[in-house]
């Protein structure tokens, strides 16, 4: 019977409990509209993940019809914002184009004729309005449709803190890390010594501290740390700049830099004189 | 994807971004009709467009691009009202730097 059917990781009480619409609701599978459709074998692992533009248009589709991957990890639901670029309203849909200094991407919310309705005879219930220039956050589901790429959005609505920008950046650069290092506390571990520092920054600066640093001289390590602390960039920097930096001479820079090439610390950019840090 | 993306810069990376359209978040430190200084861990000069409403020390998004003397030429600016913690948004830009794979195609 239609129970069996179904089978696997759906227990009747959960359903029963869930649906109230009584077995007639589960035939043919297109129950519950877009989420049926989407979800064919994700339903219990459906994630919602904080990203940048630029992770959705990067993430990865195996073949059609499989689930898009972010750092080899599969998502349903995503969460961002963006400044609005344009707004086009269709007949059934309005597109929204969002920039959030990564990527632009088109998000398409599907028009809801009856809550429109609403809206419309109750003016005090009308929703924040969505304006050109703009920011909005975004829940949605990454869709393919020939060849391009679109979120189809649950809701979009307009920010009004903008410090929400900064924190979801922040926020889609900590689950990215997650992902591509593991959880911060396994972090700290192998990093070991200076357990205040922050985050995953933090993994990387117990360098000058930790037990892992070499002996190497206090030049060298000023070096080091000015290196880590100087805007990054591919280049890294010349040797003459570090020399202003840290108010020392050439000679004794470019010593400094050789012992900490000797260990591999840093590295060569585009000339013998130019370095960058090898811990990123 | 490159063109599109505009990385979040202050004043000390503009020497890396000459020509490029970059995304400063800074305080509005003095409005002189078509210029204008906004503070971004160091100051940086501005030509506005004529649609751009600055309020002085209110912290402003600009979106322009970097000019050979380290000023920004602005193509869309948009006021951030005067509740914005620079800490947090240094961070962010430290992030976009040193994670950059997530946020603007560099060239390497």
């Amino acid at each position: 019977m239609l129970w069996a059917d179904y089978g696997g990781g759906y227990s009747t009480t959960s359903y029963g409990a869930q649906g109230g619409a009584g077995g007639g609701g589960f035939m043919g599978g297109s129950q519950g509209g877009s989420q049926g459709a989407a979800g064919k074998g994700t339903y219990g692992k459906d994630t919602l993940r904080p990203v940048t533009i630029k992770q959705v248009l990067d993430a990865q589709q195996p073949h059609p019809d499989a689930e898009f991957k972010i750092d080899d990890v599969e998502i349903t639901q995503v969460s961002f914002v963006g400044q609005i670029r344009n707004i086009s309203t269709q007949t059934t849909n309005i597109t929204y184009k969002l920039d959030d200094g990564t990527g632009t991407i088109e998000v398409k919310q599907w028009i809801d004729a009856d809550a429109t309705m609403d809206t419309a005879s109750d003016p005090t219930t009308s929703k924040p309005k969505l304006v050109e220039n703009e920011w909005a956050r975004v829940w949605g589901r990454l869709k393919a449709f020939n060849n391009k790429r679109h979120v189809g959005a649950h809701v979009i609505r307009p920010i009004a803190d903008k410090m929400e920008i900064t924190y979801h950046l922040l926020e889609a650069t900590y689950v990215h890390l997650y992902f591509i290092k593991g959880p911060l506390d396994q972090i700290k571990v192998e990093g070991g010594g200076a357990a205040g520092e922050i985050g995953y920054g933090g993994g990387g600066d117990t360098g000058t501290s930790g037990a892992k640093f070499p002996n190497v001289s206090a030049a060298a390590k000023k070096v080091f740390q000015t290196l880590k602390d100087s805007p990054q960039n591919n280049e890294g920097l010349h040797v003459q700049n570090v020399a202003a930096l840290v108010s020392m001479n050439v000679a004794d820079v470019r010593k400094a830099g050789d012992e900490l090439l000797s260990h591999s610390l840093i590295f060569t950019t585009v000339d013998d004189d130019t370095w960058a840090p090898l811990e990123f | 994807m490159a063109s599109e993306a505009t990385p979040r810069v202050n004043a000390k990376y503009l020497d890396s971004f000459t020509n490029q359209t970059v995304r400063i978040l800074g305080k509005v430190v003095s409005l002189r009709g078509e210029t204008a200084t906004i503070d971004a861990n160091g100051s940086i000069n501005l030509h506005l467009n004529r649609d751009a409403h600055l309020q002085l020390n209110n912290a402003a998004e600009v979106v322009g691009k970097v000019q050979q003397d380290l000023s920004i030429k602005v193509f869309q600016a948009t006021d951030f009202g005067s509740n914005i913690d620079f800490n947090a948004v240094e961070a962010v830009i430290d992030a976009t730097h040193r994670y950059k794979e997530i946020f603007y195609d560099g060239n390497d």
